[in-house]
């Protein structure tokens, strides 16, 4: 029981001549929260779609937990799409029930479980109600209720947490993490690298349809050192641009982020820092993810071009 | 096997639970019921008041046998006519007169024959209203039967004798069928063109309502929910039956109000004319109802997968309806001549079968032969049109933006 959750070896999707996923591979171990990044258009939609089986691949083989995608291994995934979609004019309860019964669970069971859920996120007293009735926020929950009343052993979600107000958020990240505690495998979907940071434990980075870069997280950042350094000052700092072994300068307004190159010295930043500006901080860190997609997407943008 | 119950069920539930299916399931054959009896009711009702009416006759030899005839009762409603004498003085000026009477409202109508009406068969109504068609063909037989006895006695002949004489024939219609013969005063007609109406309509409206269906799951993105946790072609099957099932239920339902009725009508004395339904006849609807179901509802949810909204459904779901509605034009073709060679070649064309092949079952019995081919032949349409229809379904549910033209959708249907 140790292989991976998913697989993916070399698959491929095109639309009439235009290239949506490019032999893509890739694997996600059971237990971990995965979170597959690019930016819009980049075809993560469309890997998804593939994982499900909602689109066949024109090439390549795809895995779930050791076997190749089927029905059987279909009812052990839960999957909420970018695109939420429930019936506006059905019943919250009945329509739970029925897409629990779609992934095979029995409708006494199904109802059994779906009660703590209601409670949990708090839609116990609308479940008689209408979709449509429903405000934005608990039609969110209510799909996600939708995606994992059948206790999947694997949750896809696609941009999970867009829409959702900060207190929803909170709600999720929770149960993420009790999903996560249980064992559960989950591959989310996102653009919003802050997220993905916090929840993630593993990443693959993905644009024009091609895999850039993926790991563990920690791996990954550790990949491109302790090249960046944080400064907050007062004083005139645009010299700083112009020192030896400084790539770029992002200003934040209130402090300073400084790409280095490998071969850079720190400590000569920090001494010509200190000789000129008032420092406040100063600290050496790894770049963060969001630095990292840009500088890979924008990298590979270029070439392109 | 479980999951196709499952979407059958959720399609089944939500449709007979819907106010549409309630409201047209209890109050249509209300809704029929008023349009059969209601004109009729409305056109007594309006018949209360008879037409105040002169005549005027430059002969000299018509007026008292017109006025005689014009105030006999009339049927059950009484005479229709209330006779005003002329105005004195000549013919000409006697109408001028009238003429003007009607245009004040003083009469309702002015009958006018010239002084050689004998010869040249021909008068003159002048009414402000001269579309009141029953009134006015019992008017113009008045002054027919008169002008003719006229004639006769000119002839030196009886006019009642005469009249004895050329009495028209009463043909009466007797249908013979295996099981018997029965007098048929046109509702043989009456049935066949009740009964196609119906299939008509029930098979467009379930066929849209399924169109309707898909485009709802489509604009709400259930549909990628759906066929990611089961194969796309269980989901198509599952809303066929699940909605056709609903429409079966309304049948159920408008078959024993008919029932009920009939069974009222009987013990209230045959009150109603009601013609024989035979269960025959009854179960053969049933069975081109469900043909022409799958046959149209599958080619409808086709067309609703391959759009986004309504509005750019209407014209892609033209192509759909059109052999439908020729179907119903048809008929009466088919019903006039049961079993010439075009009637049996067009009810055996499997996009007409549903209708026509039925008719002519309502019509005169056809061959056990052809109603087997027919079968077949529909079937086996049935099957292509669903092959088709599932393969652009599994494609179009999941393509949103521009409507598909028409070689994208046959693309779709060949892709892998």
């Amino acid at each position: 029981m140790n292989e991976d959750a998913i697989r993916l070896s070399g698959i491929g999707k095109a639309y009439s001549g235009h290239v949506a996923v490019d032999s893509l591979s890739l694997s996600v171990a059971r237990g971990a929260t995965f979170g597959l990044l690019g930016p819009n258009g980049a075809g993560k939609t469309t890997t998804l779609r593939m994982i499900m089986n909602v689109l066949g691949p024109d090439t390549g083989t795809i895995e779930i937990l050791g076997r190749p995608a089927a029905q059987e291994s279909r009812d052990r995934v839960g999957y909420m799409p970018e695109e939420r979609g429930l019936y506006p004019r059905m019943v919250v309860e009945e329509q739970l029930l029925f897409f629990a019964e779609l992934k095979g669970v029995p409708r006494k069971e199904a109802s059994q479980r779906l009660m703590p859920w209601l409670e949990r996120l708090g839609l116990l007293e609308w479940r008689q109600r209408k979709l449509n009735e429903l405000s934005k926020g608990m039609q969110q929950k209510a799909q996600f209720i939708a995606t994992v009343l059948h206790d999947p052993e694997i949750l896809i979600l696609d941009e999970p947490l867009s829409g959702l107000d900060p207190v929803g958020v909170n709600v999720m990240r929770d149960v993420f993490l009790d999903l996560r505690r249980r064992g559960k495998t989950v591959v989310l979907s996102s653009h919003q690298m802050e997220t993905v940071e916090r929840l993630c434990d593993s990443i693959a980075l993905i644009d024009r349809g091609r895999k850039v870069l993926d790991g563990a997280v920690s791996e990954v950042k550790s990949r491109y050192g302790k090249n960046t350094v944080v400064l907050a000052y007062d004083g005139d700092g645009a010299f700083l641009a112009s020192l030896p072994g400084v790539v770029k300068v992002s200003d934040f307004g209130r402090y300073v982020e400084i790409r280095m190159s490998e071969e850079a010295d720190s400590q000569l930043i920090l001494r010509e820092a200190t000789s000129r500006l008032r420092v406040s901080r100063f600290e050496v860190m790894e770049p963060s993810l969001h630095d990292i997609f840009v500088e890979q997407v924008t990298a590979k943008g270029e070439a392109a071009a | 096997m479980r999951r196709l119950v499952t979407v059958v069920r959720r399609e089944y539930v939500e449709r007979v639970r819907s106010k549409a299916f309630v409201v047209s399931t209890f109050l249509g054959p209300l809704l029929v019921l008023g349009f059969l009896i209601g004109p009729t009711m409305l056109m007594q009702r309006q018949r209360g008041k008879p037409l105040r009416v002169a005549v005027v006759d430059a002969t000299g030899a018509l007026r008292a046998a017109v006025e005689q005839a014009l105030a006999r009762p009339h049927a059950a409603a009484g005479p229709r006519f209330v006779i005003v004498p002329p105005a004195p003085g000549d013919p000409e000026t006697a109408r001028r007169a009238g003429r003007d009477d009607v245009l004040d409202g003083r009469l309702d109508g002015l009958l006018y024959f010239g002084s050689d009406a004998l010869n040249t068969a021909q008068a003159e109504y002048y009414g402000k209203n001269v579309s009141n068609v029953m009134d006015l063909q019992t008017l113009q037989s008045a002054a027919d039967e008169a002008v003719v006895d006229r004639r006769l006695a000119d002839a030196g002949l009886d006019g009642g004798r005469v009249q004895a004489l050329t009495r028209h024939l009463d043909l009466r219609k007797i249908r013979v069928t295996a099981t018997g013969e029965r007098e048929d005063r046109g509702q043989t007609f009456f049935l066949a063109m009740l009964l196609l109406t119906m299939l008509y309509t029930t098979v467009a409206m379930w066929g849209a309502a399924i169109m309707n269906g898909v485009i709802e799951e489509k604009t709400n993105r259930v549909v990628e929910v759906i066929v990611s946790s089961i194969p796309t072609s269980t989901l198509f099957a599952g809303k066929l039956i699940g909605v056709g099932s609903a429409g079966l239920t309304q049948f159920s339902v408008w078959a024993l109000t008919l029932a009920v009725l009939s069974g009222y009508g009987a013990a209230a004395g045959g009150g109603l004319p009601l013609p024989e339904v035979s269960p025959l006849l009854l179960a053969s609807f049933v069975v081109y109802f469900l043909l022409g179901y799958f046959l149209y509802g599958s080619l409808y949810a086709a067309v609703g997968a391959s759009v986004n909204t309504q509005q750019e459904a209407q014209s892609l779901a033209f192509p759909v309806m059109m052999p439908l509605i020729l179907g119903f034009v048809f008929f009466p073709v088919v019903l006039g001549n049961p079993d010439s060679a075009l009637s049996v070649t067009l009810s055996l064309v499997p996009f007409f079968t549903p209708m026509l092949m039925f008719l002519r079952i309502t019509a005169v019995p056809p061959p056990a032969w052809q109603i087997g081919l027919s079968l077949v032949l529909t079937l086996a349409t049935i099957a292509g049109a669903t092959w088709f229809a599932s393969r652009v379904y599994r494609i179009g549910i999941l393509m949103y933006g521009k409507r598909p033209t028409f070689p994208e959708i046959v693309r779709w249907a060949r892709a892998r």
